[in-house]
């Protein structure tokens, strides 16, 4: 029970060095982010894995999760994409390059990638929530990780095309001949070739194997609620399905009791979990 | 080793301590005791009322309680940490040590450290006062626990007519004490005959036996809506429970202070997501959080039940709503529910 010295609660000091919007609507707005201390980023990159969150902390107006977006080998900071919702993702979409920003983590679980290893990774998403998905695809394209997994599949959904985030680069991902990547909008446009539709159907159309494959999740609860059976039907079994879940959350290391559901702590137990733990969970959500 | 304190000797040892320690110990305040710091004019109330109404786990876990100062033009923050030099908390009842003890697995543990609690707990000493005579809403040894329970402490008084027996529990009790006389095997027995009798006067208020298997089994049933029905919502019984722990980390704009502060699962707000979804809308489910908790998450974590019996929920609920009630329900709505299915 001896003090140590660190205090977790303490945000990190840090400064935005990008800022730019990631929509057309501007409802999106990325943040890449430096360390003020080298200390602390050498701390960070010693932990973070894909799939972790931090706290964003603004004095005066607190704190709120956001997913990691970036991969530990793009370079010594870290992006987050924010969606305007309410009171503090208004404050942080004011920001600009320059402007100190505070940060706790990285925290949570994680994707549970050393489980992974071997296997085909198929990996769907849609709206802001696939930005820890964007993570760890950047991850596995790493001439380091990349041997570790066989196939990789990513399928991304957004309501528009306006709203896909990480173009540029995920345009490149076509020319890509170690994956396959699937994009999808809700509607037809001019100038879209790619798929058109929803997110579960587009994965019951490009129908991925269950075989030696692990499938995650990420996005907007109705997506998730009908992209999962989806997956079962496709004969995924629920330990091979994995999702990210979001809660409120105040403390993010499990003390403040916030985001308990059973016997759950999902900043601290997750925000991964497979399907499996979440089915073993009370109906709590 | 077991000592003894004479009675009357009670505040000169208390101001001789002081000099040394922060020491803090049960006082008068209106109808009710507080662990309140010692002074030459306390009022000490050691066993009228039989326990305080506000827990000691506030010594620990304040309810409002400042963790930095921030200055927002400069983007600075200076970290507040108010710890304790030395401190004695005399007259602690068991049922709030080993509530302590409990509270030491959530924020004591390898992967994060809250530095506020750790530092209080280290810096503490713990001089506990056993109950001779639990009063009816007590039910500590229902719970796995007992009116002279040693978690958390570090040294446990047994009260005679006119002097304490204390056996020391830890080096740092044994250490405090050490200079005080030796009990006699007169003193011995009569210890182990109070001890003894306060454990056989406390009856089984509920049976623990498979009911965290029954609550898991009865969460989607109408036993929640029917339990809470008369609850307000107050949140008084998490509040002044010793063993609940939630808190909100807030920024106070006024003073530029992020503080946290006591939350309770018994609020709406607390569960109210932004996108306007409330996993736990109405106070049924709310019921069941407080309730879940104590009795079944507590056990799949260390094994223990989440609740000592210390009787605060149900001596200062409002609507005089008794969890003993509330449990000993489960078992027949369980039945119910079987028969019927
Ligand atoms: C693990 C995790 C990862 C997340 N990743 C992202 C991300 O990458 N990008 C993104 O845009 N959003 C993400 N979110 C959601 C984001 O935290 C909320 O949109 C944000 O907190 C809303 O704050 P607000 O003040 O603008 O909204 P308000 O509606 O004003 O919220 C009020 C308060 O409620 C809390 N709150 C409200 N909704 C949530 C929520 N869903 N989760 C946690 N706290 C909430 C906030 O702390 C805030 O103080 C994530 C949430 C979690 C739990
Ligand atoms: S639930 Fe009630 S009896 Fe149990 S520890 Fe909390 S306040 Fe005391
Ligand atoms: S003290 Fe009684 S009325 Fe208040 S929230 Fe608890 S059970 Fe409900
Ligand atoms: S956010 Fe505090 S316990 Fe999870």
């Amino acid at each position: 029970m001896s003090d140590n010295g660190h205090n977790p609660y303490n945000p990190i000091p840090m400064h935005i060095v990008r800022a730019y919007y990631e929509s057309n609507d501007r409802s999106l707005k990325t943040f890449e982010l430096v360390f003020d201390h080298q200390k602390d980023c050498d701390q960070f990159f010693s932990n973070y894995d894909p799939g972790q969150f931090c706290q964003l902390s603004i004095f005066g107006k607190g704190e709120a999760p956001f997913g990691i977006a970036s991969a530990a080998w793009e370079g010594e900071f870290v992006r987050f994409t924010v969606q305007k919702m309410g009171s503090f993702t208004k404050y942080i979409h004011t920001l600009q390059a320059g402007d100190p920003i505070g940060m706790r983590g990285p925290l949570g679980n994680g994707f549970p990638l050393e489980d992974w290893k071997g296997k085909n990774i198929v990996i769907i998403g849609g709206g802001c929530a696939f930005s820890t998905l964007y993570a760890l695809t950047k991850h596995v394209h790493h001439s380091k990780h990349r041997p570790d997994y066989e196939e990789l599949i990513v399928i991304y959904g957004a309501r528009t095309s306006g709203l896909c985030m990480y173009k540029h680069d995920i345009e490149t991902w076509y020319q890509r001949s170690d994956m396959e990547i699937h994009q999808a909008i809700d509607v037809p446009e001019e100038d879209w070739s790619h798929h058109v539709g929803y997110v579960p159907d587009v994965v019951k159309d490009v129908a991925p194997s269950p075989q030696n494959a692990v499938a995650v999740v990420c996005g907007p609860p109705i997506m998730t609620k009908y992209t999962l059976p989806v997956l079962v039907n496709l004969g995924f079994a629920p330990e091979d399905i994995f999702t990210s879940l979001e809660k409120r959350m105040k403390c993010g290391i499990g003390k403040c009791g916030r985001c308990n559901i059973g016997s759950k702590y999902i900043c601290k137990d997750g925000p991964v979990f497979s399907l499996a733990e979440l089915n073993a969970l009370p109906a709590d959500i | 080793m077991m000592y003894i304190l004479v009675k009357k000797n009670l505040d000169q040892k208390l101001s001789e301590w002081s000099a040394k320690y922060e020491v803090v110990a049960p006082q008068k305040v209106e109808a009710y005791s507080q662990f309140l710091p010692f002074t030459e004019s306390s009022e000490l109330a050691l066993n009228e009322p039989h326990n305080t109404r506000y827990p000691p786990k506030s010594l620990f876990l304040p309810q409002s309680e400042v963790m930095l100062k921030y200055n927002k033009r400069l983007n600075k923050f200076d970290e507040i940490r108010i710890l304790p030099e030395k401190r004695i908390i005399f007259g602690i009842r068991p049922c709030d040590a080993s509530a302590l003890t409990l509270l030491d697995t959530v924020f004591d543990t390898e992967e994060y450290q809250d530095p506020y609690w750790a530092g209080r707990r280290e810096n503490t000493i713990l001089v506990g006062l056993g109950c001779s005579e639990p009063p009816s809403t007590c039910f500590c040894t229902t719970v796995g626990y007992g009116p002279f329970n040693h978690d958390g402490l570090d040294a446990i008084m047994t009260e005679l007519d006119d002097v304490f027996v204390i056996e020391a529990l830890s080096a740092k009790g044994e250490k405090l004490f050490s200079d005080f006389p030796a009990a006699t095997n007169e003193h011995e027995l009569s210890v182990l005959r109070i001890q003894s009798n306060a454990k056989q006067g406390m009856n089984q208020a509920f049976e623990t036996e498979g009911l965290k298997q029954t609550l898991d089994h009865l969460f989607e049933s109408d036993y929640w809506s029917e339990i809470a029905e008369s609850c307000l919502g107050c949140g008084v019984c998490t509040y002044l429970c010793p063993t609940c722990f939630c808190f909100d980390i807030v920024d106070e704009v006024q003073r530029n202070e992020r503080v946290r502060n006591w939350d309770t699962c018994m609020f709406r707000i607390y569960s109210q997501e932004a996108s306007g979804h409330n996993p736990r809308p109405t106070i049924s489910e709310r019921t069941r959080q407080r309730l879940m908790h104590k009795y079944s998450y507590w056990l799949d974590h260390i094994e223990k039940i989440g609740c000592t019996g210390c009787g605060r929920c149900v001596r200062y609920c409002p609507v005089g709503l008794d969890i003993r009630a509330m449990l000993r329900t489960a078992s027949n709505f369980e039945s119910e529910v079987v028969n019927v299915g």
